[in-house]
């Protein structure tokens, strides 16, 4: 079952165009969307929280979104990069206020987390460090029992140890609570960590959504050691581009068998590379 | 829900300045001065609120939760009421204590202090909601431009009452009257007022709620 499906979701900017995007985010799953800056992740987030307007169709837990988004944001959690709001007011006033708006609102499990996480309540936003406030953030989006976290760019201002305390806290909670979570990053590594799936978008596209592993499997990496031998290679092979000893470029692994030379795994930054190096590349011709 | 999102309005994102400018209601009390005054410090209030709550990115916070979105801008615009009624509602107060303690007090600089400066306080209210509130909510991030404009309209109308009371004899003569003095006229200045102001503001909700849906935050 999907906790979130999304069908021909369009938005359109003067100078950026969501192109009907659609994907879905199973049960008990981590969905990492993924792309470059202004690829359009921010876009889509804020679309299926409709914090900004947007076409298409959105369901979360088989339920139309726009009908139906008081109750469904009580079982979502949002979590934007780390807690940027109010900086001037203490978190116990902040939890307070939040907390009347969620019908299933677990004080205990509140408590429980600002414990963990060492949250002094009688602090102001002001006064956390980064990680502290995308702390806060979870804090308040597992105190209410959200069955789907959205994050945008959650690990972005972490260091690697509260990135990689982040990625045990998403673990658990999928793995234990199944606990569907969909985050948007461009740091890779967080999503080789945790992710199931994947979900890419380049230049407002989303040109694949598959899972981690069989991304992973889809392609290889092949070199080359000048442009004219890539050329005369029987496969087809997807952004070629220099590096310090010759050329290397993606290609297909059910391609492999036509390929003479050697070829060696790939992992998610260099798919995510030669596929954007590949779609800068017809955009030149 | 919505009592809610009230309670969330007075506790993080109201300035605490909007609190002390229900208490410029005293302005009753000073001799010769334009008393509607009151009523511009009320909406200089809600645009601290607005400008706060753009600094606090309040309004996105507010999407966040567990409401629709056109609710955060409804317990905007009903926080904005519930202060602008509680000045006019204390200013009533003190405008019935003025009456006992100086009847004779009155005001040449704009409108006496009695019930038809209430009215009038209450259609300046209406004019500017029906103003501020639909342009903020159709960008809620410039918060200063419908101010501007809407201060623009206010102090026109400000301006308006001050000659009328001068240079309309019916004005000068039944309306412009201290304390309790021709008071059925006081009282039909009064329930005008109730009236275009409850109207000015279900129009400025509607509006506002409208235009927000659509905003991109």
């Amino acid at each position: 079952m999907n906790v979130l499906t999304v069908s021909d979701l369009k938005k359109e900017y003067p100078r950026f165009h969501l192109k009907s995007a659609s994907f879905s985010v199973g049960k008990g799953r981590i969905a990492g969307l993924i792309g470059r800056n202004g690829a359009g992740k921010t876009t889509i987030l804020k679309s299926i929280m409709n914090v900004i307007s947007s076409e298409g169709k959105i369901e979360y837990f088989g339920l139309p979104f726009r009908e139906n988004e008081r109750l469904i944001k009580q079982k979502i959690g949002y979590v934007s990069g780390g807690f940027d709001f109010y900086p001037l007011k203490k978190l116990r006033l902040i939890g307070k206020t939040v907390s009347s708006f969620y019908d299933d609102w677990n004080e205990q499990t509140y408590r429980e987390y600002l414990e963990r996480f060492s949250l002094d309540e009688n602090k102001k936003v002001n006064d956390l460090s980064e990680g502290m406030k995308v702390k806060f953030s979870i804090t308040l989006a597992l105190s209410h029992g959200a069955e789907f976290l959205i994050m945008d760019e959650p690990t972005s201002g972490l260091d690697p140890l509260s990135r990689e305390e982040f990625c045990d806290i998403i673990l658990t909670l999928s793995r234990e609570k199944n606990i569907s979570v969909l985050f948007s990053t461009h740091i890779t590594s967080d999503l080789m960590r945790i992710a199931d799936d994947i979900i890419y978008i380049s230049d407002g596209d989303i040109l694949l959504e598959c899972g981690l592993k069989e991304l992973i499997n889809r392609y290889k990496k092949v070199s080359f050691k000048n442009v004219e031998a890539a050329r005369a290679c029987k496969i087809s092979v997807l952004g070629l581009k220099r590096v310090k000893e010759g050329y290397e470029a993606l290609v297909k692994t059910e391609d492999l068998s036509s390929f003479e030379g050697e070829a060696k795994d790939v992992d998610l930054d260099e798919i995510i590379i030669h596929l954007e190096t590949e779609k800068d590349k017809k955009k030149c011709f | 829900m919505f009592l809610n999102l009230l309670k969330k309005e007075f506790t993080l994102a109201l300035h605490p300045t909007s609190v002390v400018f229900v208490f410029f209601a005293a302005f009753v009390f000073i001799p010769n001065y334009p008393y509607e005054m009151m009523c511009f410090f009320s909406c200089l209030s809600v645009y601290f609120m607005c400008l706060s709550g753009r600094e606090n990115k309040d309004i996105f916070f507010t999407c966040t939760l567990p409401v629709r979105k056109g609710q955060a801008a409804l317990a905007r615009i009903v926080t904005a009421i519930i202060l602008q009624t509680a000045l006019l509602i204390l200013a009533a107060a003190l405008i019935v204590l003025k009456s006992f303690l100086f009847p004779e007090m009155t005001n040449q600089a704009g409108l006496d202090a009695n019930f038809a400066l209430l009215g009038w306080g209450f259609i300046l209210f209406a004019v500017f909601n029906v103003c501020y509130f639909p342009l903020y909510f159709k960008e809620p991030n410039k918060v200063g431009k419908p101010f501007l404009i809407s201060s623009v309209v206010l102090f026109l109308l400000i301006a308006a009452a001050v000659t009328a009371s001068h240079a309309i004899p019916f004005v000068r003569d039944y309306i412009d009257r201290p304390g309790f003095v021709h008071l059925g006229y006081q009282m039909t200045v009064l329930a005008t007022g109730l009236v275009v102001y409850a109207a000015g503001s279900v129009l400025a909700a509607r509006l506002s709620v409208r235009r927000f849906e659509k905003v991109d935050l």
